[in-house]
Parts: C-alpha cells; structure tokens; sequence
C-alpha cells in the first residue's frame, strides 16, 4: 500500500461543478436513505415521491416549505456573517432562545398598547437586542481574553435553553400563562405584535423581511468599509493590524452582529409562527441546521436563502410523510435524509475546490 | 445509614457520571490528535439504539455493548473521512453528524420506542466492603462498566504521560507539522483516536440502555449528555483523570435534583441542568486564558485539518 491521495487546488473552478456537487450529493443521499427504509421495509420510492409532493408541488406545500425555511435563513446568516471571518459562533441555537425569550416579552408587555407596526417593531428589535446580549460573553472573551468561541456558545446554548423550559416550566413567571393550569404554556403576544401572513397561508410577512435581511447582510459584507475590514481581520490578522483596523472591535462588533442576527431569528419566530416563548416549539435545533446552511452555501447570504429553501422542503416533509396513506413512515425519515444530505454534500464540496490524485508513495531513503 | 438517600444519591451520581465519562474520554482522545468531534450526542443515539436492538436479539448484555459500540465508531469513521482525508470543517461535519445520527437512531428507534429491555448490567457487591458505611454503596456496589470506566480513564492518562505513542499523540494534536517531520504518521493517528472516539461514545450510548434505563427513547435516552460530555472535556482541560472527576460533579448535579426534590426542597430542575455549562463556562474563562493556556489549554492544533503541501 504505497499509494496515498492527495489533493490538489483546483485553479479554475468550472460553473457547472458547483451544481453537480449538491446534486450528486442529493442522489448519494437518496440512494444510502432507500437502503435504510428498504430495510425497514417501506418502499423508498413512494417514500420520495410523498416527500417531493408534500412540500414542492402545492401552493400550500411550496409555502409551508417556506414557513420552514424562514428561521433557517435568519439562522444562516447568523452563522455565516462569523464563519466567513473564521468566528465559530456555533451557538445561534441559544441566541435563537434568548431573542424568542426578549421578543415575546416585549410581544406580551407593549403588545397591547402600540399600534401594530410598531409592535411588531417593538419585538423584533427586542429580540436582536436578546440575542446580542447573549452572545455579548462569547464575544468579549473572545476578543479581549481570547477564550474559544467554539465551546463558549456551545455551551450558552445550553444556558438558553433551560432559561427558557425554566421560564415556562419551572416557575410562574412574566411568560407563563397564568391561564392554563395543567401543562404549562407561554403568554400569547398581542395580535398587534403578529408578522401578518399572507391569506391562509402559513408564510407572511416574516419571509419578505428575513429575505431583505439577507440582503442588507450582501451589501453590507459586499459594498461597506465594515464588510471589507471584517474579511480583513478574518483572513489574515496580520494584515488588519498592520492596516491600522482595530481587530479587537471587529471581532467583538461580527460577534455581537452574528448574535443578533440569531436572536431576530427567534423574535421572527414569536412573531410569525409561535405567537408564544413556546419551549418546546422553538427548540427544533434551527441554530445548528442554519450553520450548516450557511456552510453548503460557502457562507453567501443570497446562497443561504437558496439551501434554507430546499432544507426547509425537506423538514416540512417529515410531518406529511406520517399521513401517509397505507405505509406509517416515522416523520423522522426526513432528518434523517437531511443529515445524509449534508455528509455528502460537505464531501462533495472538496472535490469542487481541489482535484484528487493517487500518488505512489516514494520510496524513502533514510 | 447505607439506605439513606444522600448515600444513595451519591451511589446514583457513579452510575450517572458513567457515560457521561465514556463519551467524554472517547472525545478527549480525538481531540488530542486534532479532532473536534461534535457528532457525539448523535454517536451516542446510534450506540444506544443499536445495542439494544442486538440486546433484544441475542440477550447477550457484552454482545450488545460490543456492537453498540461498534456503531459510534462506524459514525465517526463518516467524520475521520471527512475532516482528515477530505479537509473538511470539523464543526460543520460534526453538526451534520450529530443531524443525522439523531434521524436515523429515531427513525431505527420508532419500532422499539417504549418496549422494556429483558437484560441489564447489574450491580455487583464486593462481599463484605460493600457493607462499608458510604463507599460500600458508593464505591464497592456498582456494575462492571462503571469500575471499568474509572480504569479506562487511569489508562488513558498513563497513555498520554508515560509511553511514547501518547507522547506521539500529543504532538499530533499541538503540532502536526513537527510530528509530521519526525515521521509520526499525522493522519494515521488522528483516524486512530476519531474512531476510538466513536467507540466509546457509542458504548455510552449503549450503557444509557444497558444500564440506566432498559428502555429506548429519543427524547430521554441521551437527552443531551453528549453535549455535556462535549462539555467535560473542556471542563478537564484536557486531562483524563481530571475528566473522572469532573463526570462524578457532573453526574452529581444530575441526580442532585431528584435528592432536593425528596427532601421537599424546591429547587427548580432547569437551573440545576444549567450548571455543567456554566461551570464549563467559566473554567475555560479563569482557566483557559492566554497566558495559562500552554499549560492546561486545549491541543493547539485542536479543529485545523494537515495539509502538508501547504505548511
């Protein structure tokens, strides 16, 4: 065995390997899910068929797909605006919950008394604030004490989420709904405070503004002196510092916006779908699936809302596929497929960036 | 004095901290070579559930352990071909693998959801020193994966310490370019230790159900002690023993609450789960600050894949 691989740069990256990669990604995926519901004995066909028809053939799929996709975008570029400076801000989960936790209070207290675009107004501000809040530790010991990121929003993910079970479960507080005495639920946000949707759709207002977000988040990376100094600082930090741009601030300034973005993320959430700090309906793991969102689409922000748009397709399926007639297949079929999507296309991406030799080995001479 | 809850408690905190060390050494030894892993929580689903399938099947709690484990390491193997070979993010790989690994253990899982397990590890008492007041229950009275646990990590630390492949694997993880240039096989041993990784998560995850709890259920099975485990190992600061004890704290403040909650103290469960990460919080801020880092930190090379063209 004197054979090894190596990988070589790619120098010119053709068009169309950029499609291949993500679809050849998806069959692969298909292909090693077919053989785990074969085994289970459903019939992956049919399986696929549901799937596809649930969230992309209807009107009312398409939008649910997109209801899906919203927080994921949000989410996305949270994860995305750090990554691309190589801040691992892996705890978009918990600032989801700490801007759901902030927006809804200010859905519940100042719901009632503004007019509706300022309450809604009111609660997604609130949630940004949340969110950046709760990244402020991540970001301030990662820019003055140079504490790992990594671990720091790991673990205040963690913090976020029991502070939410325990603000509705575990005590009586300002959230819970004094109301219902037998399971525990969030206070209602005023009506007042609700993103509207469109018709009876299940999609509304909440995408139009996570979609300008998106936008605002190019222009900002793409056209501003803050976007070039952030990629400055990210790519090399010897350069920034010998151009005279204050790494430190930078860092803490992506940081706290990457938080922020994550907590809007969770304020779109109250706003739109849950209505409520609902623990259980906010913890769907939409931190985590966005930073490998914002990965598959090499951190783009308009890339981001193109893989958001296909995961949330694919998430949304879950609940249709147990409708389905005859065979009962486990909503769980669609994560399932989604984590096997995400291996290969994360493999598939390194064959766009780098071509693959065999190389025999030369023989060492000592 | 033996039957007394806190004695109990404390016998409970040993079963308790015991996956929670079995994954969390698992991860050590991977993030020694250079590899962060955070498929763990969905290595030790996939472990759980496929030892308990095979428990059910053969009846044969050692059979079940052994290939229970063997599945986490089969998941990790998916990360090691990724992250080493591949180059790819080891953040987003492990977020994918744990993604996928809590989809397919459900989705294997939903046929067993709820049924009861015919066999368990049981505690074995040591004759008469179990008898001992306090460290009989608590130390002389438990089943064999929980010694086994404590003997493994002791071995671990003589690995890293006192023999030279340990050595070598610690200079992998600081500096793979230098271990590269003295021959040591860089990616060779960063699969090594990924998979054994795997292996021992997995067998946490297979313990969650042969030991604790002869049931299967996505929701409560691991319920998020892979993360902890991620936790501990920051928490250690890299160090097996330290590990050890850092998994009883841990699996202490687990069972503390039930204790609380039996002598009619009202502390709420949710504040109580917060601590590990807390407390991991701020031993990687007191701790894991620059100027001390070269002595207890993490290994420097901790999430960067080799190139060695590129170095």
């Amino acid at each position: 065995m004197n054979l090894r691989i190596r990988l070589e740069r790619r120098m010119h990256q053709r068009w169309w390997y950029s499609l291949l990669a993500p679809t050849s990604a998806i069959v692969a995926a298909l292909c090693v899910g077919a053989v785990f519901l074969a085994v289970k004995g459903f019939d992956p066909v049919a399986v696929y068929r549901a799937l596809f028809e649930a969230s992309f053939t209807s009107l009312y799929g398409i939008t649910d797909s997109l209801s899906v996709a919203t927080p994921l975008i949000m989410t996305g570029l949270a994860a995305g605006i750090a990554f691309r400076m190589n801040l691992f801000n892996i705890g978009a989960e918990g600032q989801l919950y700490a801007g759901a936790i902030a927006g809804s209070w200010a859905g519940i207290a100042l719901g009632k008394n503004l007019p509706p675009v300022l309450a809604v107004t009111a609660v997604l501000v609130l949630s940004v604030l949340g969110g950046m809040l709760f990244a402020l530790p991540v970001a301030a010991f990662k820019a003055y004490l140079g504490t790992n990121e990594i671990i720091t929003s790991l673990m205040l993910t963690f913090v976020g989420l029991y502070l939410m079970r325990f603000l509705i479960y575990g005590s009586t507080s300002f959230w819970r709904d004094p109301a219902v005495t037998n399971f525990p639920q969030g206070k209602k946000i005023a009506n007042a405070a609700w993103l509207p949707l469109f018709g009876s759709y299940r999609t509304g207002w909440g995408l139009v503004l996570v979609v300008l977000v998106a936008f605002a988040v190019w222009a900002l990376v793409k056209y501003t002196k803050v976007g070039y100094d952030m990629s400055v600082v990210g790519s090399s930090p010897a350069a920034a510092r010998y151009a005279g741009i204050p790494s430190k601030r930078v860092v803490l300034g992506a940081l706290l916006l990457s938080g922020g973005l994550g907590g809007l993320a969770g304020g779109v959430e109250v706003a739109s779908r849950a209505h409520a700090l609902d623990p259980n309906g906010l913890a769907l793991g939409l931190g985590f699936s966005g930073i490998v969102v914002a990965a598959l689409a090499r951190y783009h922000p308009l890339g981001i809302i193109v893989v958001a748009v296909f995961l949330g397709g694919l998430r949304n399926a879950g609940a249709a596929l147990q409708s389905m007639p005859g065979q009962r297949v486990p909503a769980e079929v669609s994560l399932m497929l989604q984590g096997a999507i995400l291996l290969f296309a994360i493999g598939a991406e390194i064959f766009v960036r780098y071509r693959l030799h065999l190389v025999r080995r030369p023989a060492v001479t000592k | 004095m033996n039957n007394s809850a806190f004695v109990l408690m404390l016998a409970a905190s040993m079963v308790a901290a015991t996956p929670i060390a079995l994954a969390a050494l698992g991860e050590l030894l991977a993030e020694r070579s250079g590899v962060l892993n955070l498929g763990v929580e969905g290595m030790m689903l996939i472990g759980a559930v496929v030892a308990f399938q095979t428990g059910t099947k053969t009846g044969n709690l050692w059979v079940a352990l052994l290939v229970g484990s063997l599945a986490g390491a089969a998941l990790s193997a998916v990360h090691a071909v990724l992250t080493i070979t591949l180059r790819a993010s080891q953040i987003v790989t492990g977020l994918s693998l744990t993604i996928f690994g809590t989809g397919l253990a459900t989705f294997v899982g939903k046929s067993i959801e709820g049924m009861p397990l015919a066999v368990d590890f049981r505690p074995t008492p040591w004759g008469p020193l179990a008898d001992l007041p306090v460290i009989g229950p608590v130390l002389f009275k438990q089943d064999p994966i929980v010694y086994a646990t404590i003997v493994l990590g002791f071995v671990i630390a003589f690995y890293l310490r006192r023999t030279r492949t340990g050595l070598s694997l610690r200079s992998v993880g600081e500096s793979p370019a230098t271990a590269d240039s003295m021959g040591i096989p860089v990616a060779l041993f960063r699969y090594i230790h990924v998979l054994l990784g795997g292996l021992l998560a997995g067998a946490a995850g297979a313990y969650l159900v042969l030991g604790q709890v002869p049931s299967w259920s996505q929701e409560s099975t691991t319920g998020g002690l892979g993360w902890i485990a991620l936790a501990l190992v920051v928490f250690a600061s890299w160090q097996p023993v330290r590990l050890l004890l850092g998994a009883f704290l841990f699996g202490f403040s687990r069972q503390l609450n039930f204790f609380l909650q039996g002598q009619g103290v009202a502390v709420p469960a949710e504040l109580l789960s917060m601590l590990p990460y807390l407390l991991t919080i701020i031993v990687l801020v007191v701790w894991g600050s620059r100027d001390l880092r070269r002595r207890v930190g993490a290994p420097d090379a901790l999430g960067i894949a080799y190139v060695r063209d590129e170095r």
